[in-house]
């Protein structure tokens, strides 16, 4: 197996990390402050699709990838309505974020899907640091989305674990009630969240039309905005054990079209026999299998979930 | 409720916020009792404001919504052949919806039906490569018992973590979705590919004899299974002490373990069932309608099935209801590729009744009362002094 496979193997993952993180830590921001998004998917298409078709019409990629965060948080502001404000259920109303927003994203891309991507991002290499061998092409000849995933990730660790919002955000997921009577607002905070989320979540989408797949097609998404919702999960709800888990699961997106081209054994098996469809089971099986840990784990300590994930908050009703 | 009781409060606790003083806002208000044919109203304003929202997006887009609306409701609803399609389409949502409503009664949520449905087409597809020797009747029938052990397979992770461990469902049964479509892929690739197949991959067609019969027009006799099973659930949700005790033990665990009731059997149970359901609705589509297994070939029935089952309310009466609309939806989404428009519209559609139907039912359930600003200048000191600043801190 050559070096050059290996490079490609591992700038690949972090392309897919940075994918699943960016929309993953959306998805994280919602869930500490109580409200699972499972629209994640359909948020991530509508990104795609208006971050693709606003980068064409503008010719900046930058334009498309705004333009995309813009209409994630606006979708993601459907959800915050009907779940955050009206109290209804999240569960239901994710999916239909997710069912209507992958039928949306058909609707309006069916004239994009034809289109060429001639403005698209491009990688930027670090100077100096770009030329080092093996750690340069990987870390440091990236788009630029890769670098403002690592800020962002940076960002929100600060947000939510050293500001005074992100403690009333991580209050708010742990108990509406408890927040409420210190005189915060549990609809705003609540919102909030759930728009940055969808902010995060439509961005991710865009990276992958803008850059990635650099073009739109109606199964653009396969499953990537699943990933995210387990990646929280697997992160255990922190940003920093996120990016591990987006790393793990980024290396299994990115081996996946590879893997039968490696000429390699390891153990006595030959890698490239090896199912790239079953390798795709494996991020959603650890998945389970973490969530079952937890489980076992929170016989000695409290759960990493933040308590009042799911639970609409109605204040006549506390 | 006397609106000064608790508006100063409100306005002091607020300090930062600012606009609480200035703007007129809305304020919610339950009803003390929700009429019972709230959510059929609330059903109905979904419908309609989908299909607005529907025409606003055709006509946006350069369509005339008229033709289109006609064109769906003639193909799904106007006539003998167009309603047995839609009644092909509302077979697998109303068994799907009630796999969700099975678990949905006892305030569970199987978010996994898409997976149990795929899980059940491929036990089924594999049981009549293997014993496609025997007479179709009797591998029809067993090929749905296949698919219902199938689905109570891919559920049974789930359904145990939930009942011991307190592992949530939602997730488990979620992730395990993608799982099921990527086991069909590969065996679509891998063991089960059709020898006969070359340039791309496929699984080998079912014989000829595995097909349900046909009932009228489209229909196949799966619709009778539907109907059964709906009927069958009513009965045991309605009439049955374990009926009474599952829905105890689903909206008070407190009182259902008090009278003795096993919850982790309950749960054990429900969850069980409703992917035996979603395994079985898997079998009938593959067996009803396809020739052959495919990684697409629930379609996102299953997760309809859950919209299906959130709108009835988890009732069989309103399971029957809702998938005989989304099937004409579905119908008339296919019907208008015809005309250049692409069908997922009726995936739009669908979401937009779901969501238009959740907003009602909450107006329905509240009462939205504009509280003015309480401008008085006692209440606007009462916010700057550092008391109340205080206590606006977490």
């Amino acid at each position: 197996m050559s070096e050059d496979a290996i490079i490609g193997l591992l700038v690949a993952t972090v392309q897919f990390a940075t994918l699943v993180y960016l929309a993953g830590l959306g998805e994280l921001i919602a869930e500490r402050a109580g409200v699972l998004n499972l629209g994640v998917e359909g948020m991530m298409a509508m990104g795609a699709v208006t971050g693709f078709m606003a980068a064409i019409a503008t010719d900046r990629p930058w334009v498309g990838f705004a333009v995309a965060a813009l209409v994630g948080m606006a979708t993601a502001g459907v959800h915050a309505l009907v779940s955050v404000i009206m109290g209804a259920g999240q569960v239901v109303s994710g999916l239909a974020i997710t069912i209507g927003g992958l039928g949306f994203a058909a609707f309006i891309g069916q004239d994009a899907v034809r289109e060429r991507a001639d403005s698209v991002f491009t990688d930027l290499s670090i100077v100096g640091l770009a030329d080092i061998p093996w750690v340069g092409p990987i870390l440091f000849d990236q788009p630029p989305v890769v670098y403002l995933a690592v800020v962002l990730g940076v960002a929100a660790w600060f947000v939510l674990s050293r500001t005074r919002l992100g403690l009333a955000l991580r209050a708010v997921g742990e108990s509406a009630s408890t927040t409420d009577s210190v005189g915060h607002s549990v609809i705003l905070l609540r919102t909030s969240a759930v728009l940055v989320g969808g902010a995060f979540a439509g961005a991710a989408g865009s990276f992958l039309s803008l850059y990635m797949a650099a073009g739109w097609t109606e199964g653009l998404i396969a499953g990537r905005g699943w990933i995210a919702v387990a990646l929280v999960i697997f992160g255990a709800w922190r940003p920093g054990r996120l990016a591990a888990g987006s790393l793990l699961f980024g290396f299994t997106l990115a081996l996946q079209p590879r893997v039968q081209t490696f000429d390699l054994t390891i153990l006595g098996l030959e890698v490239n026999t090896i199912s790239p469809a079953l390798l795709g089971i494996l991020p959603f099986l650890l998945t389970v299998v973490v969530l079952i840990a937890i489980s076992f784990r929170a016989r000695h300590r409290p759960s990493p979930a933040p308590a009042a994930l799911t639970l609409p908050y109605r204040r006549e009703e506390r | 409720m006397t609106e000064p009781t608790h508006a100063p409060l409100h306005t002091v606790a607020r300090g930062r916020a600012r606009w609480h003083r200035v703007l007129v806002r809305p304020v919610l208000q339950r009803r003390a009792r929700v009429a019972p044919a709230a959510q059929a109203i609330a059903f109905v304003i979904g419908i309609v404001l989908a299909l607005i929202a529907g025409a606003l997006l055709l006509w946006g887009s350069g369509n005339d919504p008229v033709t289109v609306y006609q064109r769906m409701a003639e193909s799904s609803l106007g006539g003998f052949d167009a309603l047995s399609r839609t009644l092909l389409r509302a077979t697998p949502l109303a068994i799907a919806g009630l796999a969700v409503a099975v678990a949905g009664s006892m305030g569970l949520w199987n978010i996994g039906a898409e997976g149990q449905m795929m899980a059940g087409a491929t036990a089924a597809a594999g049981f009549a490569m293997v014993a496609g020797d025997l007479p179709g009747p009797v591998l029809i029938v067993l090929m749905l018992v296949a698919g219902a052990v199938g689905g109570v397979v891919l559920v049974l992770g789930p359904a145990l973590a939930r009942a011991y461990l307190g592992v949530s469902e939602i997730i488990t049964t979620l992730m395990l979705v993608e799982v099921a479509i990527r086991i069909v892929e590969w065996l679509k690739v891998g063991p089960w590919k059709d020898p006969e197949s070359f340039g791309f991959a496929q699984i080998s067609p079912l014989p000829d004899k595995a097909s349900l019969p046909g009932l009228f027009g489209q229909v196949h006799i799966g619709v009778l299974f539907a109907v059964a099973l709906l009927l069958a659930f009513w009965l045991a949700v309605s009439r049955t002490a374990w009926g009474y005790e599952l829905r105890m033990a689903g909206s008070s665990p407190a009182t259902a373990r008090y009278a003795g009731i096993s919850l982790q059997r309950k749960v054990l149970t429900a969850l069980l069932l409703s992917g035996g359901l979603a395994g079985l609705a898997g079998a009938i589509e593959l067996s009803g309608t396809a020739t052959r297994l495919e990684p697409g070939l629930s379609s996102g029935y299953g997760f309809a099935g859950i919209i299906v089952a959130a709108l009835a309310l988890m009732r069989p009466s309103g399971v029957a209801v809702v998938a005989v609309v989304f099937g004409a939806v579905l119908r008339g989404g296919q019907s208008i590729q015809t005309l250049g428009v692409t069908s997922s519209i009726a995936t739009i559609l669908q979401a937009m009744i779901l969501i238009g139907a959740l907003v009602a039912a909450v107006l329905l359930n509240y009462r939205v009362r504009w509280v003015r600003p309480v401008g008085s200048g006692a209440d606007g000191d009462a916010a700057e002094n550092p008391a109340s600043a205080g206590a606006s801190g977490v």
